[in-house]
């Protein structure tokens, strides 16, 4: 299981260092964005969890809650994953609105052409 | 942008009760399994989007008439009322209470703890960020 | 020691930041809550110092009452302590200072609120003794500051803030991937534990800290430079700070930076800088505190616009705390905090004094000015004595930040003092360009805004005020450096030797025999088992 999650992180890695590349704004926010689920997947491999690791007792249907499987699994990293991921979400809405208000005042969402451009301030 | 599906219409119309009804399940149910104020919040303002998405912006104001900002300063000044509480008692910050009442011509007692609130200050803000921002949003791309 | 009402550093800007949308169009209140929540976090933590300098108490308070390695710990001791009062300080100072010096319409755009969810951050990330808390807490910061630096949304502006934010994300999303793997290693994230996890693996007959430790290290280094600007990282510092808004900007350099290198200086004698990386990472301190330091000041005195110049400045300084936490004796990483504090205080004033040099010659291009001397004294006092203050004439604060550091650095790496001592002459060359290109050279250029002999205009009066407030802190911490040094020095031993630390924020001493802590450790069990609360609770919940 943990040798799945790494194949994903590795491809999201890849996915985004390829639109973090790009030229266009939008691909290198999304880039940006998938980075952080490539985070994400990281911490769960790292929460050493009875259900990732195939122990005894555990199949991928139980829920990882206390008192719902035989054995409870650290809630830890599952906690840090979803402060990130608001934090991340924040960034995000951030980020898309900056991306918008740039949009509106250019012509193009380019990041060679938006350096080259003047844009009128307001 | 706006999307006049028929379909949309109609299930939007079904699925949006269900999904607020579902957000309070949730929020209520965060406070000893998974759930909790946060994803009810995001539940909650799925439905709105997808609200705003069939009926436009005006018919979210009707159902949703206040503006975003005054959902997140409530729940902001809930959430740090609660958290602040507990120094007036001498205990850490964000210290929950949890116990049970009575609640007369109920015949169960009744579990609270202090979280709620916080959780539900989380609610609203998350409802209205999230709303707000899709708002903004789209009436930018419009 | 316990003491719930550190929290109030958090909460009294958290609180004004919440009150201050409430009075979104009532500038006049927004800035007077504001004011009040710097002066107060200003007066609490020199109080709170006082106590820490008399009795090197550590005040802790462990947030929802969990215990400390499973909750989060708030810890006050004489490294936080002195940050925060220092950077209360410098918020004061720039916050004034923007009342008459930021455009009114920027103004309105949610800035009050704003600086207060950037004082929110900064004080979280010096005061959490939790490493995950300290990546939510550098969140807040940079949140702000994104929209900070983004205010008015100049068409360099945006430019910068791409670059700016873009960067940041990335160096955010190696943290939380760090964080992760320490506590997949270790188990832990609080950092009192870490270190009481590191010093026993490391002690000798220890088992040795797990393999992979040093590449988190080499992490963590990579992140805290990032946000601290030390070379090779430092690209994104110079342009940021020379598009915001100058009230913005003072409050940035004197900031921002400094809440990265106080993460090195936290967490790299405590944990990361120990086991089998050891070596190396001081290897990669000393050269990058040497190339941040003398590359820094190059490209200061190259430059010929005053905000380029400070902005450029900032870097140089960072070499300096850096080679102070290079060199790791209690004695250079107290240097290394007192310039800290000492250069948060006068790279601000300095900034805030080039916002009104901007205002008499239209521009901070220094070709274009000149005569302030005449035009304005009290000008040019305070921009003397910050910019001698910076350059570490004595007896000037930054004197004695820079003694220390280069008199412990002679022992060990000699050639770093003297490259230290060369950055400071250039430093001295760079700011007398300032002085006597703006202030001594005859007038010159169309652009003057306020003819000679005027009086000074009545609006900047809160700017002076701003920046006398922040000249008057540097002074004192020059004359009066040794009750800070007191400070320092307790901070110093604590770093290079957790042992009070540990036992502060763990709650146990650890100096006492085994058997006892480990009866203190099952008693705590006992008492705050989480899983067995949540497990009751459970129980109570579903009959």
């Amino acid at each position: 299981m943990t040798l799945i999650l790494a194949v994903c992180v590795a491809v999201i890695l890849a996915v985004c260092i390829y639109l973090m590349l790009g030229r266009e704004l939008k691909e290198v926010a999304m880039g940006v964005f998938l980075l952080s689920h490539a985070a994400h997947l990281s911490i769960i491999a790292m929460s050493r969890s009875p259900v990732l690791s195939g122990a005894e007792g555990h199949d991928l249907k139980s829920a990882p809650i206390l008192g719902m499987g035989s054995q409870p699994v650290d809630a830890l990293p599952q906690a840090l994953i979803l402060t990130s991921i608001v934090i991340s979400f924040a960034v995000m809405g951030f980020l898309l609105t900056l991306i918008v208000l740039t949009g509106r005042r250019a012509t193009t969402l380019n990041v060679d052409d938006l350096a080259k451009e003047q844009l009128p301030t307001p | 942008m706006m999307v006049s599906s028929i379909i949309l219409r109609t299930s939007v119309r079904l699925i949006l009760p269900l999904s607020l009804l579902f957000a309070c399940f949730m929020s209520l149910k965060g406070h000893n399994e998974p759930g909790g104020g946060f994803i009810a919040g995001l539940v909650a303002s799925i439905a709105f989007c997808i609200y705003r998405m069939s009926f436009g912006a005006e018919a979210l104001l009707r159902l949703l008439p206040v503006h975003p900002r005054v959902l997140i300063f409530t729940g902001l000044g809930m959430a740090a009322v609660t958290s602040i509480a507990p120094l007036l008692f001498g205990l850490p910050l964000l210290t929950s209470r949890v116990g049970t009442i009575r609640v007369p011509l109920v015949s169960e007692p009744f579990h609270y703890a202090s979280a709620v609130v916080f959780d539900t200050g989380v609610l609203l803000v998350v409802v209205g960020v999230s709303v707000g921002m899709i708002m903004r949003l789209s009436e930018e791309l419009e | 020691m316990t003491n719930h009402w550190i929290i109030l550093f958090i909460i009294v800007p958290q609180v004004t930041g919440i009150l201050s949308v409430l009075l979104m169009n009532k500038i006049r209140a927004q800035r007077f809550i504001g004011t009040l929540s710097f002066v107060f976090n200003t007066v609490f933590s020199i109080y709170l110092l006082l106590e820490v300098r008399a009795h090197g108490t550590i005040f802790v308070s462990q947030m929802s009452d969990w215990p400390a390695p499973f909750g989060i710990s708030i810890v006050f001791d004489g490294l936080s302590g002195l940050l925060v009062a220092a950077s209360s300080m410098v918020a004061l100072g720039c916050y004034i200072h923007s009342f008459s010096l930021m455009h009114p319409m920027t103004q309105r755009r949610y800035f009050h609120p704003l600086i207060q969810l950037l004082m929110f951050g900064v004080n979280l990330s010096f005061l959490t003794g939790d490493l995950f808390n300290l990546f939510v807490s550098f969140e807040i910061m940079l949140m702000a500051s994104y929209a900070m630096l983004t205010l008015g949304a100049e068409r360099r502006q945006l430019t910068q803030a791409y670059k700016y934010i873009l960067l940041n994300l990335i160096a955010s999303t190696v943290f939380v991937i760090a964080a992760g793997l320490v506590y997949g290693l270790m188990g832990t994230l609080n950092m009192a534990d870490l270190a009481r996890i590191v010093a026993e693996k490391t002690a000798p007959g220890g088992e040795g800290l797990p393999a992979g430790f040093t590449a988190v290290s080499v992490m963590m280094l990579l992140v805290f430079g990032l946000k601290g600007a030390i070379f090779p990282l430092w690209f994104w510092l110079p342009d940021t700070y020379y598009t915001c808004p100058i009230s913005i900007a003072a409050m940035f350099s004197g900031m921002l930076t400094k809440v990265g290198v106080y993460a090195l200086a936290r967490t790299f004698p405590l944990i990361f800088a120990h086991g089998a990386g050891h070596s190396m990472i001081m290897v990669i301190f000393a050269i990058s505190a040497a190339f941040t330091m003398f590359l820094g000041v190059l490209g200061a005195v190259s430059n010929h616009e005053v905000r380029r110049i400070l902005a450029i400045h900032v870097i140089s300084q960072v070499g300096y705390m850096v080679f102070g936490i290079a060199l790791m004796t209690p004695i250079a990483l107290a240097g290394c905090l007192f310039y800290m504090i000492q250069h948060m205080v006068v790279k601000s004033a300095l900034f805030l004094c080039c916002g009104i040099m901007e205002r008499y010659a239209g521009t901070d291009d220094l070709y274009k000015m000149g005569g302030l001397l005449k035009r304005d004294r009290l000008l040019a006092v305070l921009f003397f004595v910050a910019a001698m203050s910076l350059v570490g004439l004595p007896p000037l604060s930054g004197f004695f930040g820079k003694l220390v550091i280069i008199q412990e650095g002679w022992h060990i790496h000699w050639w770093l003092s003297v490259l230290g001592l060369a950055t400071g002459a250039l430093t001295l060359l760079s700011m007398l360009k300032i002085w006597s290109y703006g202030f001594w050279n005859p007038p010159k250029g169309q652009h003057v805004v306020v003819p000679t002999g005027a009086p000074r205009p009545r609006m900047l009066k809160s700017g002076y005020f701003g920046v006398t407030l922040l000249v008057l802190t540097a002074l004192f911490l020059g004359f009066g450096a040794q009750p800070v040094y007191d400070i320092a020095f307790q901070a110093g031993e604590q770093l290079t030797n957790p042992r009070a630390y540990i036992s502060a924020v763990l709650q146990y001493d650890i100096d006492a025999p085994p058997h006892e802590q480990l009866a203190a450790a099952e008693h705590d069990a006992e008492v705050v088992d989480p899983m067995a609360v949540v497990a009751d609770e459970r129980e109570e919940a579903t009959p």
